[in-house]
């Protein structure tokens, strides 16, 4: 009778304490619920789902578990993690979204984006997604040896990391003006995505109706997650993280 | 039987007694008290349900009687037509709050006895004024007192009433 929404875990095995928390996770508040939709950045890194790491494997198999269960699972992808692919899906039973999806949730239009697309200040970002979302450049990089991958993928994450050092905060922010565009043009009340890692239900006015901006929570210090249900109750839960 | 004036014509229910005794009963003892007259269908979403029995024009809350068991693994199914109670997430937290299902809702019909699993019991159905119902899914609604969903001009139940069956049949 509930639907669960996270985003922004950034798996990786550095951070041994989320991957635990995020099985604890999918075994007790995703039991038995109608849906998980995983809105972006599930993974810090993501070069193609040949790779197998023992991380990937573990978490295909919760996945799976949880799938085989009965609880739909559906994925999106985020700036990170945007070359997860069908055989992923294939795999843990999950369902791939575009980005942006607009689902019915009990009865309305909900938006449903990573939200790296609405943070429109940072042009430079902009360009550089552009590039990463072409398909011939995916196509190419995914015909590359897996230790090739690996090699650019670390490359990239070093060029982000020396270029986001001096970015001010509120440029990798939502650009307001977009989110408004965007909730008018799908004429939904509702907007549910992640990427800023800033967590907040925001209420705003759109085309002179009241409308909601959920922003997800990403897993560091606390597990975040976002409830909805019949009753029209939405929650944006946290708990620590060894809990 | 039992009718509901609206000031946008009447809706006319059949309880089901014998599947949903309690939740039936219940309702029926609202209706009794008056509690329904006046208050207003406060949540309507046009393709999912519309829902009333807690507030009176202006939001105001309502005092009701105490919570009853949760009567969803009974068998019923939340389709067009029906009528069901509203709770909150707690499974046997319904009290004089009911919804009537617009589309076939069966993601809430009963599958386990847990918090996620009990789903929202139906007691009973429409039988006359599914017109009325559909001219009320499609009203215009907006954000009122902290609610979503709450139509812009109130849609009331003026009375509801019990009509006696023909006990000859």
């Amino acid at each position: 009778m509930t639907t669960l929404f996270i985003s922004d875990l950034h798996l990786e095995e550095a951070r041994p304490d989320i991957i635990k928390a995020f099985f604890n996770f999918l075994n007790n508040q995703a039991r038995n619920t109608d849906a998980l939709y995983i809105l972006g950045d599930f993974f810090e890194a993501w070069i193609g789902d040949d790779e197998n790491t023992p991380l990937q494997l573990s978490v295909k198999k919760e996945l799976k578990s949880l799938s085989e269960s009965g609880t739909q699972i559906f994925i999106m992808h985020g700036n990170r993690d945007f070359l997860i692919g069908q055989q992923f899906c294939d795999e843990t039973g999950c369902t791939l979204l575009d980005d942006p999806t607009v689902i019915t949730l009990y009865g309305k239009d909900v938006i449903l984006m990573h939200g790296d697309s609405l943070c429109t200040r940072d042009t430079e970002y902009m360009k550089f997604r552009q590039n990463m979302r072409n398909q011939e450049w995916q196509t190419m990089f995914l015909k590359r040896s897996l230790p090739e991958r690996q090699l650019v993928a670390q490359q990239l994450r070093t060029i982000s990391q020396a270029k986001n050092k001096g970015k001010a905060l509120e440029i990798m922010d939502v650009t307001p003006e977009e989110v408004v565009a965007t909730l008018s043009q799908h004429k939904a009340s509702l907007l549910i995505h992640g990427h800023t890692h800033r967590p907040a239900i925001h209420q705003l006015q759109v085309d002179t109706k009241p409308a909601t901006r959920v922003v997800l929570g990403d897993w560091d210090t606390h597990a975040w997650y976002l409830k909805s249900e019949p009753t029209g109750e939405l929650e944006l839960l946290n708990y620590p993280l060894g809990e | 039987m039992i009718v509901l004036k609206t000031n946008f014509g009447d809706i006319t229910l059949q309880l089901d007694y014998e599947k949903a005794p309690v939740t039936a009963k219940n309702f029926e003892q609202y209706v009794r008290d008056g509690f329904y007259n006046g208050l207003i269908f406060h949540r309507v979403i046009s393709n999912f349900m519309i829902q009333g029995g807690g507030f009176s024009a202006g939001m105001t809350p309502q005092q009701t009687r105490d919570p009853i068991k949760n009567e969803a693994n009974n068998g019923l199914s939340n389709v067009t037509g029906t009528i069901a109670m509203a709770r909150t997430m707690d499974p046997h937290s319904a009290s004089a709050q009911f919804f009537i299902n617009v589309k076939d809702n069966g993601f809430l019909d009963h599958t386990a006895e847990t918090m996620e699993g009990w789903g929202y019991a139906v007691f009973g159905k429409v039988v006359e004024g599914m017109d009325v119902v559909e001219k009320i899914k499609n009203v215009p609604t907006t954000m009122a007192s902290g609610h979503q969903d709450v139509p812009v001009d109130d849609v009331v139940i003026e009375s509801a009433e019990i009509i006696e069956e023909d006990s000859a049949n």
